[in-house]
């Protein structure tokens, strides 16, 4: 196990590098910088401006200083927030996205999984029909839709919730961005647990498992969930990677304080290292998540085992 | 005679498609008694298998079953048909268990074998704790697993598939029931292993004084272990009575046939004058096990330093079990696997040709696949499935021309040259197998690497198959390299044959002698196993 972690972590420095540097170069390509505003800049000041970042020297040469930088660390300033590192922007908006994203995504398996069993256990009823329905709609309506609407009913309609803010995050202003990010993520769920599950329920093990004289519900949860959830598994690693960057629309809905937010705002800014610096975060992250999830899914199922020592 | 134990009378299964009811099962009665065995036999479709698991309520959903199966092992007697969940849940794995043919999957992955087998205890028996586990312990012994104190906690892919099969019959006489169904137990496995399954449920039957019921295709399983026989033909039982009455005098012309069907018939050997068509030497292919960052991968040897030589016109057979290398050697030969060695094709170093040189050399070395399912393109006509090589090998040739050979190839093989716009999966097992010969015939090779191509297939499919593969050589003076782990089928096709085992040659020898005086005792082994060495086979 260790040995293959260790693998899979050596094999994300080349993934990494290619998408830092595809990024880096294509930033530089967007036409527009950093200091380019409404109100056109002495030409001394900027030329100041630019040699103080570096930005006066070629584009080869930026990277090269960005790239040697990043070893050591150090994601640099940020040009918009004046003030504020990188690495204090991301650390001071990621708590906040990942709390976000954590309960969309328990929100997610809570609803998603009961409901793709219900409908594999009734399949081809009306009970099936309406939760694929409802799954279906989830998965086609987009969250910049959802999201206005729930603010809309909830917030000011019923006034239930407020429309917006984090408050510390107070329970109360979380509740819409969770259902607004996890709805696509239920319905998701929910069709994969259905087809797994069906598939599951046809299988030798669980005729096995009715021969013995089981009843349907110990078949059901003793023998089939867990295999059937493994395809859910699989998808987590990409689902919580995308719910954390899917959250820079609904963060910027909303409101939030998350490192969604940033990145929106740094990329309509040219703030090059605060885009970079998100950049190389959510791609760190995607990989950590992926084989968080490889290794849950070893764990879960004892035929893959990494090492056969 | 014993009590009844189980009665069934006028059993019907029909299944409620979108498309019309098809009936699976018709009118089928029959008893079975106290402590007997007996077989129902049949060649796939034919029902068997539906009218076993009727009697456990296991049907499919689309199924509707009518009639009565009477059971007497309970407290007084019941339509299983008709008896409430709750008591079919006690009758399931309690009074009756089953036993199915896939030993592969038939068990859960997840949980380990001990698990399962207390599973039932716990759901029938007031054991618990260490009395379970003792009495799990004693299960696995009593079925020979080696170390079952180790082998409780493994988890069935540690295991072979004979152990698995093991497991489940260990699992189905936890509560020492009065009914084993056995559907088609042994067929997944090697004969080796089919025949210390079988010689086990005869052991335990005795122990136990249970009646089976055995569910099978395979004549010679069913001489050999059951006292009574019913023949199934679409759904319907077409003879019925006691194994060595019907044997001897079947009745009805189908149980006649299956009976004969199986494959007869010698191939005359090649005179050592014909010309040499392919050469091997020192043939090894090994796979890597382990891949490690660091220090040396490991390797398992499939095959292991192989001399063979192959004349024109001649059969070549190669049997043993699954995982001897047989079929690897096979693609190794046709460069279809990497090995180190060297090969000759016609005086032509095969070994020194890169994947272009090889490219007219495949026209003429050509392989036919066990699986007549899997090997079909499914979005593929069979005339685009059969022409596609003559596109690769021949690419001037106009759509007409190539249409006729299309033609002639399915002519050959006895195919409707008109079904060429159809697709795989309107053909049966034996049709599609006949597609794949005419796939590799229609570039007219001289040497075809046949893997397992009957294995898949009935008997009575198989010997038309044979047939066929027969006429081809003599008609093609085609030379034929065969695999197959089935010696009936080799014995009547190869003029020589090579027996493998681990990677290695154990003996090697014209047809004749082979199975006349086999020298080596694994051959002897695989022989009997085969039941070759009964009289009437």
């Amino acid at each position: 196990m260790l040995s293959y972690t260790l693998k899979r972590l050596l094999q994300a420095i080349p993934t990494l590098w290619i998408v830092i540097t595809l990024s880096f170069f294509l930033m530089h390509l967007a036409p527009g910088g950093p200091f380019d505003g409404e109100r056109q800049l002495p030409p001394e000041i900027e030329a100041n401006l630019l040699a103080s970042y570096g930005l006066d020297k070629p584009v080869w040469a930026q990277y090269f200083t960005y790239m040697g930088n990043l070893l050591q660390g150090d994601l640099g300033p940020s040009f918009k927030y004046k003030d504020f590192s990188v690495t204090e922007l991301v650390a001071q908006g990621f708590p906040v996205s990942l709390e976000l994203g954590m309960w969309a995504i328990g929100l997610a398996l809570l609803v998603g999984i009961p409901m793709g069993v219900i409908a594999a256990l009734k399949r081809n009823s009306t009970v099936d029909y309406m939760v694929m329905g409802t799954a279906l709609a989830g998965v086609a309506i987009p969250n910049f839709v959802i999201a206005p609407l729930l603010a809309l009913v909830f917030g000011v309609f019923l006034a239930w919730l407020p429309v917006g803010g984090w408050n510390d995050g107070h329970w109360k202003n979380m509740i819409l961005p969770v259902v607004a990010l996890s709805i696509q993520q239920i319905a998701y769920i929910a069709r994969m647990m259905r087809a797994s599950m069906i598939e599951v329920l046809g299988s030798h093990f669980v005729r096995t498992a009715r021969a013995k004289g089981l009843s349907e519900i110990a078949v059901i949860f003793r023998h089939a969930l867990r295999p059937a959830m493994l395809p859910v598994i699989s998808y987590l690693g990409p689902a919580i990677a995308g719910i954390i960057t899917g959250s820079v629309v609904i963060e910027q809905i909303f409101g939030i304080p998350g490192i969604g937010r940033y990145f929106v705002q740094a990329a309509l800014n040219r703030d090059y290292t605060l885009v970079m610096g998100t950049v190389v975060f959510y791609g760190a992250l995607i990989v950590l998540f992926n084989l968080i999830v490889d290794l849950l899914y070893s764990a879960l199922d004892p035929q893959i085992r990494y090492d056969n020592e | 005679m014993s009590q009844p134990l189980l009665e069934f009378d006028r059993l019907r299964v029909d299944f409620d498609l979108p498309n019309g009811t098809v009936t699976a099962v018709k009118d089928v009665s029959f008893t079975l008694r106290k402590g007997e065995t007996l077989a129902l036999v049949g060649e796939s479709g034919s029902g068997k298998s539906i009218t076993s698991t009727a009697v456990m309520g296991l049907l499919p959903e689309l199924a509707r079953a009518t009639g009565t199966i009477r059971w007497h092992g309970g407290s007084g007697d019941e339509n299983l048909l008709t008896v409430n969940r709750k008591r079919l849940r006690a009758i399931r794995g309690n009074e009756i268990s089953m036993i199915f043919q896939e030993p592969m999957t038939s068990l859960n992955p997840m949980h380990r074998v001990g698990r399962q087998i207390r599973e039932v205890l716990h759901k029938h028996t007031p054991l618990r704790g260490n009395n379970a586990y003792l009495r799990v312990v004693e299960l696995l012994e009593q079925v020979g697993i080696p170390e079952p104190k180790r082998r409780i906690d493994s988890y069935p892919h540690e295991l072979s598939g004979g152990q698995r099969q093991r497991v489940m019959i260990a699992m189905a006489l936890a509560c020492e029931p009065q009914l084993l169904i056995a559907d088609e137990p042994t067929t997944a496995l090697d004969v080796t292993v089919q025949a210390q399954i079988l010689a086990l449920l005869k052991d335990l039957q005795a122990r136990y004084g249970m009646a089976i019921l055995f569910i099978t295709h395979d004549l010679g399983v069913v001489r050999h272990l059951a006292d009574s026989v019913c023949v199934m033909q679409h759904g319907e039982i077409v003879e019925a009575g006691a194994t060595k009455a019907l044997f001897q005098a079947p009745q009805h012309p189908y149980t006649q046939m299956l009976i004969d069907a199986n494959p007869s018939g010698h191939k005359a050997a090649v005179p050592d004058s014909a010309p040499v068509l392919l050469t091997a030497q020192h043939i090894g292919v090994r796979f890597p096990i382990t891949k490690r960052l660091f220090g040396p991968n490991r390797y398992f040897e499939a095959v292991k330093n192989i001399d063979l030589t192959l004349r024109k016109g001649q059969t070549l057979g190669i049997v043993g079990e699954s995982g001897s290398g047989k079929t690897t050697l096979g693609r190794a030969l046709l460069r279809l696997v990497k090995s180190h060695g060297n090969i000759h094709f016609d005086d032509i170093d095969v070994g020194q040709l890169d994947r272009a040189g090889m490219r007219p050399l495949r026209s003429r070395m050509q392989v036919v696949f066990q699986d007549p399912f899997g090997s079909l393109s499914p979005r593929m006509t069979v005339g685009e499935i059969i022409g596609e090589g003559l596109r690769v090998h021949q690419p001037l040739l106009r759509r007409a021309e190539r249409d006729d050979q299309v033609i002639q190839a399915l002519e050959e093989v006895a195919l409707d040259p008109a079904h060429r716009h159809r697709y795989p999966h309107e053909f049966s097992g034996g049709q599609r197998q006949r597609i794949a010969i005419a796939r590799a015939l229609v570039v007219k090779p001289e040497f075809l690497l046949l893997d397992e191509p009957t294995s898949a297939l009935d008997r009575s499919v198989q010997m038309t198959v044979i047939k066929l593969l027969r006429d081809l050589q003599q008609r093609h003076g085609l030379t034929y390299l065969f695999i197959s782990h089935d010696l009936a089928v080799v014995r009547a096709l190869a003029d020589e044959v090579i027996v493998m085992r681990q990677g290695e040659i154990i003996e090697q020898n014209d047809t004749q002698s082979l199975f006349n005086a086999p020298r080596e005792t694994y051959t002897r082994e695989l022989m009997r196993a085969a039941f070759l060495d009964s009289p009437a086979a």
